[in-house]
C-alpha cells in the first residue's frame, strides 16, 4: 500500500524549473533515494515533502491524507541534515527528546525514550555531552535518532553522510539502513553518491534536470539503465556511436566492428544510429572465456585500482575500458599488445536519449 | 624543538599588540583610579568617593540610569532579534538596507535625534485631516517621556546591539537548525526563545553590555528632554568638582560590569557553545 504519494509535482523559482512532473509512490517501510548531480532537484524535492518549499503544482500525501499545504512542524516528517543540525545549547538527551517536548508527552515517556534511542544508535555513555564534544559521525546518529524519537511518518535523510570522511561513512551508511530496516520507517535520502544509493536503497529515483530520468532497484539502475545520462552517472560506463545492422537478430556495427545485444530493437531500422553503452566489467579476456561476442583489441593503457585492475583496449577505432579483478600471479597484458575480448550479448545495451 | 622554531613560534607581535591594546584602554582607567584616590594632599584615600556616595542625587540618577537602561536593553531585544533572525532566515537582500539603518546612528548625531524627537513629540497625534486627538504630546508626561527617551537609546545603542545579534546568528547556522526545529514539532514561539536566544546569548550580553554603557553615559538626549539621569548629573558635578566625577566615572565603570556580571549570572546556564557543524 502507498505510505508517500507524490502527484505531478513541480516547482518553479521564477523563469526556473527546479523539480519537473514528479510522479512517485512509496510504499510503508520502503527506503527511496534520489540520487543525482548537484541541481537535478532531489533536495528541492525533498524539502517539499518536509514542508520547507511548497510545491508551484501537484500534490504530496501521506497515508492518503493530503500535505501539500501543511506547515512543516505539522507533518510528523523527521528530517537529518548534511550540517547535522543539532541544537548546540543542548545536550545529545535533550536533543533526542526536544520534539518529545514540543508535543508536551509525559516526562516519563520521554526519559524511556531517549534512552530506547540512545541505545540504538550506542551513544548511551554521551547522553549529557553537548555536540561540540561529539565527533561528525557521532552527531549524525545523535541527529539521526533525533529525528526517529518522534516516531515520523516518513524518515528524510538530505546528505547526510556528505561530510563526513569515507570510513565513517561506510559503516555509518550501515547502520542507517539496519536501523532503518529495524524499525520499519518509509525512508526518503538524498545522494549524489551512487554507491550510497545502490548500498542503501531498495528503490532509486535517478533525476536530471528536474526530471526523474529511471526509477528502478539498485540492480535494474545499475546493469539496465535505459538512458545515457543513468548509464554515465552510475557506475563507470563505455558509450559509443553504433549503428543498427539487425533489429531481429539484435546486431548493431561499432566502427565496423560487430555486436550482438540482448536489448530489444524491435523498434529500430536497419541503419539507425543509435548509443551503446558497455560496463568495463563486463568485459573479459577471450582467454579466460568466451562469450557472444568476440573482437580483437589492442592494449592502450593500464591502471591499477587496488582490488581491480582497469585496462582500456582500442576495439575499432574506439577506446573502451575494462574491469578485471586483481591477481598477483596472473599476468597483466603489456601496452601495444594485440588481443581479443569477449562479453555477452546482455552486456551491450542500446539506450534511449 | 630546537631555539630558532622557539623563536619563530614566539608571537612576538600579538604581544606587543597585546599590550598595546591593554595600555589603550587601562591607563585612562587607572589615570581616573588614581586622580580620585588624592583628593586629599599627599593622602592616597577614598575621600572623593565618600563625598560621591554622600549624595542622594548620585543614587536616584543612576538608578535611574540603570532602569532606562534595562528596559532600552528588553525592548531592544524584542526587536532586533526577530528582525536579525528573519533577515538572516528569509530576507537576505534586506539586509544590506538594515546595515545602512542600523549605522545612521553613527553619520547622525543625538542633538538631531533629540530635536528630531522633540519637534514631532511636542505637538499631539491626530486622527490625520480632523482635529480628533489621539494622545497628547509625549513630551507633556512623564511616561510619554520616558518612552522616548527609551525610543532614542534603542536608536542609540541599534549598531551595537544588531551588529551583534547578528555576528551570534552567524556563528550558528540559524536557518538549519530552524528547519530542523520545524521538522521536530516546534513553532515560531519555541524556535526563537528555545534554539535562537540561548544560542546567541552571549552575542545578546556583549549587545546589552554595550547598550547599557551608552545608555548610563548619555547627556544630550537626557537633558534636552529633561529626565534626570547620570549622564546629566555628572556632567553638571564635572562643572564643579574634580576629585567626584573622577570617583563616580571609576565606580560607574566598576558597576556597569558588575550588572552584566549579574545579567550573565542570572541567565546562567551553558555557555554559548559552537554553532552547527
Amino acid at each position: 500500500m502507498t505510505h508517500l504519494s507524490l502527484t505531478n509535482v513541480s516547482k518553479h523559482f521564477g523563469d526556473f524549473t527546479a523539480v519537473r512532473d514528479f510522479n512517485l509512490d512509496v510504499k510503508k517501510g520502503e527506503f527511496v533515494s534520489f540520487l543525482g548531480p548537484s541541481g537535478c532537484g532531489k533536495t528541492t524535492t525533498l524539502r517539499m515533502i518536509a514542508g520547507f518549499e511548497t510545491p508551484s503544482t501537484g500534490s504530496i500525501a501521506i497515508e492518503s491524507v493530503d500535505i501539500t499545504n501543511k506547515a512543516p512542524n505539522q507533518r510528523n516528517v523527521g528530517m537529518v541534515f548534511q550540517a547535522y543540525a543539532l541544537f548546540p545549547n543542548m545536550t545529545v538527551a535533550q536533543n533526542i527528546g526536544f520534539g518529545l517536548r514540543v508535543r508536551k508527552e509525559k516526562e516519563s515517556d520521554i526519559k524511556d525514550r531517549v534512552a530506547e534511542m540512545l541505545a540504538i544508535i550506542n551513544l548511551e555513555k554521551k547522553a549529557d555531552s553537548y555536540p561540540y564534544q561529539l565527533s561528525g559521525g557521532q552527531m549524525q546518529r545523535v541527529a539521526l535518532a533525533r529525528a526517529l524519537a518522534i516516531r515520523p511518518e516518513v524518515l528524510l535523510l538530505d546528505e547526510p553522510l556528505s561530510a563526513l570522511d569515507a570510513k565513517i561513512r561506510v559503516a555509518l551508511r550501515a547502520e542507517i539502513r539496519a536501523i532503518q530496516q529495524k524499525l520499519g520507517i518509509t525512508a526518503i535520502y538524498v545522494t549524489h553518491d551512487q554507491e550510497e544509493a545502490l548500498s542503501l536503497s531498495d528503490r532509486i529515483v535517478v533525476m536530471r534536470e528536474g526530471e526523474m530520468d529511471q526509477v528502478g532497484t539498485p540492480f535494474e539502475i545499475y546493469n539496465f539503465p535505459t538512458t545515457v545520462f543513468v548509464a554515465n552517472f552510475v557506475g563507470t560506463l563505455n558509450t559509443a556511436n553504433a549503428e543498427v545492422v539487425d533489429p531481429a537478430k539484435g546486431l548493431i556495427n561499432m566502427d565496423g566492428v560487430q555486436f550482438a545485444s540482448a536489448t530489444d530493437l524491435k523498434d529500430r531500422k536497419k541503419g539507425d544510429k543509435v548509443r551503446v553503452a558497455i560496463r568495463p566489467e563486463r568485459f573479459n579476456f577471450v582467454s579466460q572465456e568466451k562469450k557472444a561476442n568476440i573482437v580483437d583489441c589492442t592494449i592502450e593503457n593500464i591502471t591499477f585500482l587496488g582490488s581491480i585492475v582497469r585496462i582500456q583496449v582500442k576495439i575499432g577505432n574506439t577506446k573502451f575500458y575494462m574491469d578485471t579483478f586483481n591477481n598477483p600471479f596472473l599476468e597483466l597484458p603489456r601496452i601495444g599488445a594485440k588481443d581479443q575480448v569477449t562479453c555477452s550479448r546482455e552486456a551491450v545495451l542500446v539506450l534511449n536519449d | 624543538m630546537n631555539a630558532t622554531t622557539r623563536v619563530r613560534k614566539f608571537p612576538f607581535w600579538s604581544l606587543v599588540w597585546f599590550i598595546l591594546g591593554v595600555l589603550y584602554f587601562a591607563l585612562p582607567l587607572y589615570a581616573t583610579l588614581d586622580f580620585s584616590l588624592r583628593m586629599e594632599r599627599d593622602v592616597i584615600g577614598f575621600k572623593a568617593y565618600e563625598l560621591a556616595f554622600a549624595d542622594d542625587e548620585f543614587l536616584k540618577t543612576f538608578g535611574y540610569s540603570m532602569l532606562l537602561a534595562i528596559a532600552t536593553i528588553i525592548v531592544s531585544i524584542i526587536i532586533i532579534v526577530p528582525t536579525a533572525y528573519w533577515i538572516r532566515l528569509r530576507l537576505p537582500e534586506a539586509r544590506r538596507i538594515v546595515e545602512f539603518i542600523t549605522l545612521l546612528p553613527f553619520v547622525i548625531p543625538a542633538i538631531i535625534l533629540v530635536f528630531g524627537l522633540i519637534r514631532v513629540y511636542s505637538s499631539p497625534v491626530n486622527i490625520p485631516f480632523t482635529e480628533i486627538s489621539l494622545l497628547q504630546p509625549l513630551t507633556n508626561f512623564k511616561v510619554g517621556t520616558n518612552i522616548l527617551i527609551v525610543a532614542g537609546y534603542m536608536v542609540l545603542g541599534l549598531p551595537y546591539m544588531y551588529r551583534s545579534v547578528d555576528t551570534g546568528m552567524r556563528t550558528v547556522d540559524v536557518r538549519t537548525l530552524t528547519e530542523a526545529a520545524q521538522s521536530l514539532g516546534a513553532n515560531w514561539y519555541t524556535i526563537i526563545v528555545r534554539i535562537i536566544l540561548p544560542n546567541v546569548r552571549t552575542a545578546l550580553l556583549s549587545g546589552a553590555l554595550l547598550t547599557f554603557a551608552i545608555v548610563v553615559g548619555e547627556v544630550v538626549l537626557a537633558s534636552f528632554l529633561g529626565v534626570p539621569t547620570f549622564g546629566p548629573y555628572l556632567f553638571l558635578l564635572g562643572q564643579h568638582r574634580a576629585y567626584e566625577p573622577a570617583a563616580l566615572t571609576f565606580t560607574t565603570f566598576l558597576l556597569t560590569w558588575a550588572a552584566m556580571g549579574i545579567i550573565q549570572l542570572v541567565t546562567g546556564g551553558q555557555g554559548q557553545t559552537t554553532g552547527a557543524h
